[in-house]
């Protein structure tokens, strides 16, 4: 697939994408919404664990803070919400930035480890300082707009999406993801070459971490209602499951995941609570025996070139 | 070709009108509950409810000529699966009308979606003050509330204990907080020194918080957990030597009451106050006896949580709104629902249309304070429905 | 205050020690961490109320049934999951980790939400030292807790498996080379490493009953100590255990109950910051 006949093709997608609500109801509306959330999240976690080799378990924390900082700022002292969002995103950015340079050099198990510890304080923090989050009791914060409208918030986050997929994609395809790869396949190799191993991932981590924070602020303004359940382990499952079966390490995946997992999720629903187990279920088969996802099974019988491609060309450029 | 384009058109009208025949057969009203998270045995009480509560109601003919239809959704305790829930009621199942909860912060995520969306919302269980305070036109409780459980019922019952000195434990939830402070007030006001604790509700190590209750040498204990967190506190009150010196009261009442109360604090658990609406030997209307009968032949046993009972009476007084409105519309629903005056299972059912405080929309039923003896139900308060003393 | 919050934090300490021993043993041979930890900890739970307080088992029985049946669980776990992971611990954190929900969840579906509790051993309470009443079951599981790390010690240190298990900890290619079957020593290691989550399980149950989720607070605290103990260090897991619990409890009694849990995550950044490799570790990176 040449760039050129990529782009075509990811026009007509967004194209059909902004008339796609059009003829829904309110209900379906709600699914897609939510969907696109997943898709910035699970997109963004992907450039730690597919693209670095980062397996963070941080990243609904991360859109926690967003949500919370935002939140808090638009319903205690009475702050726009894009402002709050903004701000938002650079305390999530700044919490990464830390996060990273505190554990990168240990890496592996040790960020995973520090990740799930930063992302259970910052769940106790939430719901012991109940006076200004309102803990478990969910924090209710103002609409982006004077009158809520499902569609208005369909087109905000499509077009929340459509910029952090972009900012995704350019990175990947910059010198920076070849270095990104050539972290993760190699370490050493990637070092010996010039590569700035830890420099590469604090990156990563920081762009992942404010991706995750301007998501989890949208997506708080959507819901009106901040709760625990944004920084839980539960939301950070999903993403991961997501981004898992749609296909670790590939820019589609994850968002053919998000869409394909959250709509299952809804009628599942129609069943009682069990769309957990059945993602949980799935994914551990797809984990164990199609590493790549859903998406890579498809492209083993069909075989696409650039990400051989890519690969092939991570390792000379320093 | 004209002929044809009729035809055409007739079968689609014929089709459209039978799709909405089939679609509007019968009513939907909405329910929300939590049947997982740490009040699931909740959302079984409510199902038992609903259950008789929609044969009671069609087997009286149902309301509009056609049947009445439940649709649960789960809320998991959770305010943001709540709000959602409610959502979904509302835009997938097309209800007309939703109705129970028992977590106050849930409802008060749910009475705002209820506001935006105009869709009348009879909280049942779920006693916060805001919920009604907020004088939303579209909410209304048909069951009690923080402020009036403490002044109607357990402050009168710490003052007709004589009890010299009160602690109180509250869980950090809108009602927990809400009501442990509405509690410390009323008792100060009667002259009754306390102090207060806030605490996890899923917490299950209470020793450190017990310690301290001990240190205060209460001779009340005034427990705000709802949830299986009330168990812990129970039995370990009971380890500590805590309830020895002090009687316990459940400030919500359905914990004690649920089937694996004694397997969690065995012996512990004797002793031990509760607050309920449901007694057998107080029975306040006819329907309430036709409940217990309903009851004991639907699931062979005799009824305990009282949360059954309440969402019981909150679909009567739903499906009795909308056989009077004659119509589904939501604003003409709220017309009904302000005009009612039901018999239910607890008395008349009215709304006070007083507006300005948490009486608005709001019908309070009365609550008794109900101790164990030996596993059995004994009737502390009020004095006019009392069944025996209490025992140290 | 003092007295009870420090009996608290050593009851939970050798709790905090077993689990994490399990933890540290199969990190320390396989470089694999169980995300699933807390889960076979809560399943021990489940089974030993399952055999005891449901069919009407002897509770010894019931806890050395489910010891076994978790025992042979990791063992299959190990076979199906884990071997293909080998040299790729980021696949084995991603799977034990979705193990871990899927467990939580096919437990909230088979027992409910509702907590379950295995028998008390003992009823009643005790008066320690004049001191304070304390629940005769937390003592019961001190006891237990101890003689069981005990036994494990007994066996690592003083027998012809824990010589091996010592050996492959430290040097994994010179302990091929002289012929241990790395493959089965890895299957029997993990099943031991779940085999010592049922052990923690089955003694702290009857206290604080199982719920599907229980097992998450148990499973990151293990972490916690076998970080702050030095990753593969057996008395680092001992004595961060009885740090951990004593600080945990301290922490709650004097500082903030709600904060309980903070407190040893607030350790484990900690440790990352000055000595990443832990009180007893290797300084080796």
């Amino acid at each position: 697939m040449t760039g050129k006949k990529a782009l075509l093709i990811s026009m007509l997608i967004l194209a059909g994408m902004c008339v796609l609500p059009l003829g829904l109801g309110i209900y379906p509306q709600h699914v897609l919404i939510v969907s696109l959330f997943y898709v910035m999240m699970a997109s963004s976690w992907n450039l730690l664990a597919g693209y670095t080799g980062q397996v963070s378990f941080g990243h609904a924390a991360m859109a926690g803070i967003g949500a919370y900082a935002s939140g808090i700022l638009a319903a205690k002292a009475g702050i726009n919400p894009w402002i709050g969002i903004c701000l938002g995103t650079v305390l999530a950015a700044l919490i990464g930035l830390g996060l990273g340079a505190l554990c990168l050099k240990m890496g592996g198990i040790y960020l995973s480890l520090t990740t799930l510890a930063f992302s259970q304080i910052l769940h106790i923090i939430i719901v012991n300082e109940y006076d200004l989050t309102r803990g478990t009791m969910g924090l209710q914060v103002p609409s982006l707009m004077a009158e809520y409208d499902k569609l208005v918030y369909y087109y905000i986050m499509l077009a929340a999406a459509v910029l952090i997929l972009s900012i995704l994609y350019r990175m990947i395809h910059s010198n920076l993801g070849l270095n990104f790869r050539a972290v993760q396949n190699d370490e050493l190799a990637a070092k010996s070459l010039g590569v700035r191993v830890l420099q590469v991932r604090v990156l990563a981590f920081t762009v992942a971490s404010a991706m995750a924070g301007f998501a989890g602020g949208l997506y708080g303004h959507y819901l009106l209602l901040v709760t625990p359940e944004i920084p839980s382990l539960d939301l950070q499952f999903y993403v991961l499951a997501m981004t898992v079966i749609g296909g670790m390490g590939s820019f589609i995946g994850p968002i053919i995941g998000a869409f394909a997992l959250n709509i299952l999720a809804e009628k599942i629903r129609d069943y009682g609570e069990y769309h957990v187990l059945v993602f949980g279920l799935i994914a551990l088969v797809v984990a164990r025996f199609a590493p790549n996802g859903l998406l890579g099974l498809w492209k083993k019988f069909k075989p696409i070139k650039p990400i051989q491609a890519v690969k092939q060309k991570a390792f000379p450029t320093p | 070709m004209k002929c044809k384009r009729r035809i055409t058109a007739v079968a689609v009208a014929l089709l459209l009108l039978c799709g909405s025949a089939w679609a509007q057969d019968t009513i939907k009203i909405g329910v929300v509950g939590p049947r997982t998270g740490p009040a699931a045995a909740t959302g079984a009480a409510f199902e038992e409810g609903i259950k008789l509560a929609t044969e009671y109601v069609n087997s009286k003919g149902g309301v509009m000529g056609k049947k009445l239809e439940i649709v649960f959704e789960d809320t998991a305790g959770a305010p943001d699966k709540a709000a959602s829930g409610f959502e979904r009621l509302v835009t997938r199942d097309k209800v007309v009308m939703v109705l129970g909860e028992s977590h106050s912060s849930s409802a008060l995520a749910e009475i705002e979606v209820a506001n935006r969306m105009k869709i009348p919302f009879i909280v049942v269980e779920a006693w916060a003050d805001e919920i009604t305070s907020k004088n939303y036109r579209y909410v209304f409780r048909a069951g009690p509330s923080n402020s009036g459980v403490v002044s109607k019922t357990i402050a009168k019952w710490v003052v007709h204990e004589k009890f010299k000195r009160a602690f109180i434990v509250a869980e950090n939830t809108d009602w927990g907080i809400g009501i442990g402070k509405l509690t410390e007030n009323a008792i100060a006001k009667a002259g009754v020194p306390s102090e207060s604790m806030i605490t996890e509700r899923n917490s299950q190590d209470h020793y450190v918080e017990l310690t301290k209750i001990k240190a205060f040498k209460p001779d009340v204990v005034l427990a705000y957990i709802y949830g299986v967190g009330l168990h812990y506190f129970v039995a370990q009150a009971g380890e500590t030597g805590v309830s020895s010196k002090a009687v316990t009261l459940d400030g919500a009442g359905p914990p004690s009451l649920w089937p694996d109360y004694w397997k969690n604090v065995g012996d512990y658990g004797d002793l031990e106050c509760f607050v309920s609406s449901m007694h057998e030997k107080v029975e306040l209307t006819d329907l309430a006896k036709h409940y217990r009968e309903a009851y004991t032949k639907a699931f062979g046993k005799a009824p305990t949580d009282y949360k059954s009972r309440s969402i019981f009476d909150g679909i009567l007084i739903a499906a009795d709104a909308v056989s009077r409105a004659k119509a589904t519309d939501a604003d003409k629903l709220v017309d009904a629902l302000e005009k009612t005056n039901l018999k239910t299972t607890r008395g008349m059912a009215k709304f006070s249309l007083e507006k300005g405080g948490a009486e608005y929309h709001q019908w309070e039923p009365p609550m008794l304070v109900i101790q164990w003896q030996n596993k059995q139900q004994v009737v502390l308060y009020p004095p006019e429905a009392a069944t025996g003393k209490i025992k140290h | 205050m003092l007295a009870i919050s420090v009996m608290n934090g050593l009851v939970i300490g050798v709790i905090y020690a077993l689990a994490a021993l399990g933890v540290s043993l199969v990190v320390g041979i396989m470089n694999v961490v169980n995300f699933a930890h807390g889960e076979l900890y809560i399943l021990a739970g489940y089974f030993s109320y399952l055999f005891a307080s449901a069919l009407g088992m002897n509770f010894i029985a019931a806890m050395l049934i489910a010891l076994a049946l978790v025992f042979l669980l990791g063992i299959v776990i190990e076979v199906t999951l884990i071997r293909p992971t080998y040299g790729n611990d980021m696949y084995s954190l991603i799977l034990t980790f979705i193990l871990s929900i899927v467990l939580q969840n096919a437990y909230l579906l088979i027992f409910g939400p509702y907590p379950n509790k295995p028998p008390l051993w003992v009823k009643g309470a005790a008066d320690v030292f004049g001191l304070f009443l304390y629940g005769n079951q937390r003592l019961a599981a001190l006891i237990a807790g101890v003689a069981v790390i005990a036994v494990v010690f007994f066996i690592i240190k003083k027998t012809w498996f824990g010589r091996i298990i010592r050996a492959t900890s430290q040097d994994r290619e010179m302990a091929e080379l002289n012929g241990v079957d790395t493959t089965r020593l890895n299957m029997l290691s993990f099943g031991l490493g779940c085999a010592l989550a049922a052990a923690a399980g089955v003694i702290l149950t009857p206290v604080f009953p199982v719920t599907p989720t229980a097992g998450v607070p148990v499973a990151l605290t293990a972490f916690v100590v076998v970080v702050l103990g030095g990753m593969g260090s057996m008395w680092g897991c001992v004595v961060g255990g009885l740090l951990l619990g004593l600080v945990e409890n301290l922490g709650a009694a004097f500082i903030s109950t709600g904060y309980k849990n903070v407190f040893g995550f607030i350790i484990l950044i900690l440790v990352l910051l000055i000595r990443p490799s832990g009180l007893f570790g290797r300084a080796k990176v």
